[in-house]
């Protein structure tokens, strides 16, 4: 740790003192929460701390992956709001048109998304989930525009993002991945609705978007006709490895719910469940340990195919038996329903977090593709034969 | 991990190119001490290499890789008491012989539980003897030594009384021997974590080995997803375990033994299944996956159980919480 480090954690821990909002967890309506979501981001980047990924011409930005990591570690430490409303704007929407974009779709929309502009990422569909290169939306050229209809699903915030960021289908010729197209698509545009998905937890941190007849224009485009896929992969690369390594300084952080639920239970001579939180807090210490790990392989440039699925499945996994812990402390208490907080997997509402794990269990690759992933490209195991073919007779 | 730990891993490597270079225990013992390994974790001012303990943590990986036979972990917690303990007129001599190789032995388990799981107890010239009130080296001559046959078979464990009156060394004494004795404990953990860690790499990479070799169906078992799901499981659980090995070397005792309870269970999920894996031949004495799974099981009954070390762990969550 250099001195440069520690003047920078100094710095940031008194700002976060100063401003940090203590109340963003009283927030009884998810517009309420974005609304604070907003504000929140609003002050970051006032502070310079928003987007410390992005290069040094930003306000904050050019920051190394230490210091963005001392970042992460400071607002996770401090329990600040996590910020949702504007990951994929400043990760995925960032990645895309720094590495992809043109310069004229850069110079327009980067500094958009400092002033607040959100975007949601429209991958997804009903038929595409895991294996998403079987996206069926379909764009057609008629001139200076694209025509699109279609059906994509799992938006994040889409009910309040300006801008989407559409893998749409152009072609229906060879293989699956060639047909897609990349575009920016403004979510005003005529033709396009939103519909909130009510999930299992009570909130709606995710919606289907329906397009019909949505006219986009060429110009919008990002790459060329059918090199969609190639952008796709800029934009899920985009994050890792931090956004891992915060959620499980959280879930550390929130091993005082679980001991509060002990007392609560009056359960802290009760030998099999003291076994269970020494078990569980092991357990959380080493996902720590595995995602700081991870972060030094990336700064050491070391990483390994696999890797990164590996620390997705191990925090999942970990989030899942943290919140199962809670719900069995909390006993038949745990089953009344309360109001819910929003944007917090940590809340200590145990059957809310149970069921919000699920969204680390599912989202952004489902732990059966990790497990694919780990398996062949990691342990090396070879990979069945790529098409399923029905043998004759069947 | 730094030039040191890499060079410790590549010579023991180069020694131990496998598990099946390692099943002589005493030529196993002659090229540990040629390694250096016992002078390892000595002050370069007594005489040692001044290593830390996260290099004596490579160590254990390694004698777990190569599923080493003999008393090393008890010679190592031997090394730790002499130097830790305030400075005596034989310790000079004492730790001279201990680093060239003659051996020490102590019980493989936590202070307060007797003198059992002595390893090579009829061979070792003295006993350390550890409990909160005292510890001291005490000689073997004379001693009662009873054979405590195990599964694992991989090390020799014994019971041991020693003989009433054997001349004895203490080496701390009142509050230094209980500083000592956790600070021992704790090495003892982390020994025990770190043979469990290596061994669960050996034994699961040979049973990937055995699912892409063996085949069925017309192909070979390694491409069935049902498997390949519950390899990159068994994957995830070591790979998040050894992260947490390399952070805790320097941890406190207690963190050490749940980090020992936590990684011990992950040696044993993992030779759990690498017997399941091969199917039946797993089931042939000729096959060596099972020595990995009774290394593992007794491996997790050294150093104290989990239901010990979680607890501990559990009650000190509570406090650091209600302190906190």
């Amino acid at each position: 740790m250099t001195q440069q480090d520690d003047a920078l954690r100094r710095e940031i821990r008194d700002w976060i003192a100063r401003e940090a909002p203590l109340d963003w967890r009283t927030a009884s309506t998810h517009e309420a929460f974005v609304a604070s979501q907003r504000s929140w981001f609003a002050k970051l980047v006032g502070a310079g701390y928003a987007v410390p990924h992005w290069p040094r011409e930003w306000p904050g930005g050019g920051r190394s992956l230490a210091e963005q990591k001392i970042i992460y570690e400071e607002l996770a430490r401090a329990d600040t709001p996590r910020l949702l409303l504007s990951f994929v704007s400043t990760y995925h929407a960032f990645a895309t048109l720094a590495e992809c974009a043109s310069a004229q779709q850069r110079s327009h929309y980067l500094p958009r998304i400092l002033e607040g502009e959100t975007w949601c990422q429209g991958f997804s569909e009903p038929g595409a989930g895991s294996d998403l290169a079987a996206i069926r939306s379909r764009a057609e050229r008629r001139g200076d525009v694209y025509v699109v209809s279609g059906q994509k699903v799992w938006s994040t915030m889409a009910q309040y993002a300006d801008m989407c960021l559409l893998l749409v289908r152009t072609s229906g010729d060879g293989p699956k991945q060639a047909g897609l197209t990349y575009l920016l698509m403004d979510m005003r545009l005529p033709g396009v609705s939103v519909r909130p998905i009510h999930q299992i937890q009570g909130d709606e941190e995710f919606a289907e978007i329906f397009l019909d007849e949505v006219e986009i224009p060429v110009s919008q485009r990002v790459g060329e006709e059918g090199a969609g896929w190639a952008v796709a992969q800029a934009t899920l690369a985009s994050e890792r490895g931090l956004t891992l390594m915060e959620l499980s300084y959280r879930m550390r952080g929130a091993m005082v719910r679980l001991t509060e639920a002990v007392h609560a239970a009056g359960r802290t001579c009760d030998a099999g469940i003291l076994r269970k939180l020494g078990a569980l807090a092991t357990r959380v210490d080493a996902v720590c340990a595995l995602a700081d790990r991870f972060l030094q392989k990336r700064m050491d440039e070391d990483e390994r195919a696999g890797d990164a699925s590996i620390v997705k499945l191990a925090y999942s996994r970990c989030l899942r038996a943290w919140s199962d812990l809670g719900v069995e402390l909390a006993d038949l208490s745990g089953q009344m329903h309360g109001p819910i907080t929003f944007g917090d997997l940590n809340s200590g509402n145990w059957m809310a977090d149970f069921m919000n794990s699920y969204a680390w269990t599912i989202a952004g690759g489902s732990d059966e593709v990790q497990r694919n992933i780990i398996a062949e490209r990691m342990l090396g195991m070879p990979r069945e034969p790529k098409n399923w073919i029905t043998e004759p007779g069947q | 991990m730094n030039e040191m730990r890499r060079e410790l891993e590549d010579s023991a490597r180069k020694v131990f190119p496998d598990w099946q270079a390692a099943q002589n225990a005493e030529v196993c013992w002659t090229q540990m001490a040629e390694l250096g390994w016992f002078m390892a974790g000595v002050p370069e001012a007594l005489g040692g290499l001044g290593l830390e303990r996260r290099d004596l943590a490579v160590i254990f990986t390694e004698m777990g890789r190569a599923r080493m036979p003999g008393p090393a972990l008890a010679q190592f917690l031997a090394l730790e008491a002499l130097v830790q303990a305030p400075d005596f007129p034989e310790r000079e001599e004492l730790l001279e012989n201990a680093m060239a190789g003659k051996a020490i032995t102590t019980a493989l388990t936590v202070a307060g539980n007797g003198l059992a799981a002595v390893p090579d107890a009829d061979t070792a010239s003295r006993i350390l003897v550890r409990s909160a009130d005292e510890v001291a080296l005490v000689d073997l001559a004379g001693a009662k030594i009873t054979l405590f046959p195990t599964w694992d078979g991989s090390r020799r464990l014994f019971t041991v009384e020693p003989a009433p009156n054997s001349p004895r060394i203490p080496l701390a004494a009142g509050i230094e021997a209980a500083a000592l004795t956790e600070r021992l404990d704790g090495l003892l953990c982390l020994g025990l974590a770190g043979d469990g860690l290596g061994g669960a790499e050996t034994v699961l990479a040979m049973a990937i080995e055995y699912l892409g070799t063996r085949r069925q169906f017309d192909r070979p078992l390694a491409m069935f997803q049902a498997l390949k799901h519950r390899a990159a499981d068994l994957k995830v659980a070591l790979e998040t375990a050894t992260a947490l090995y390399e952070a805790s070397s320097e941890a406190a005792p207690l963190a050490l033994g749940a980090m020992k309870a936590h990684c011990c269970e992950v040696y044993k999920q993992v030779a759990e299944e690498a017997v399941q894996f091969h199917g039946g031949i797993g089931l042939t004495v000729e096959y060596p996956v099972h020595l990995f799974l009774k290394r593992a099981f007794l491996n997790r009954a050294l150093g104290g159980s989990a239901a010990f070390w979680n607890e501990s762990a559990g009650d000190a969550v509570l406090e650091l919480a209600s302190a906190g």
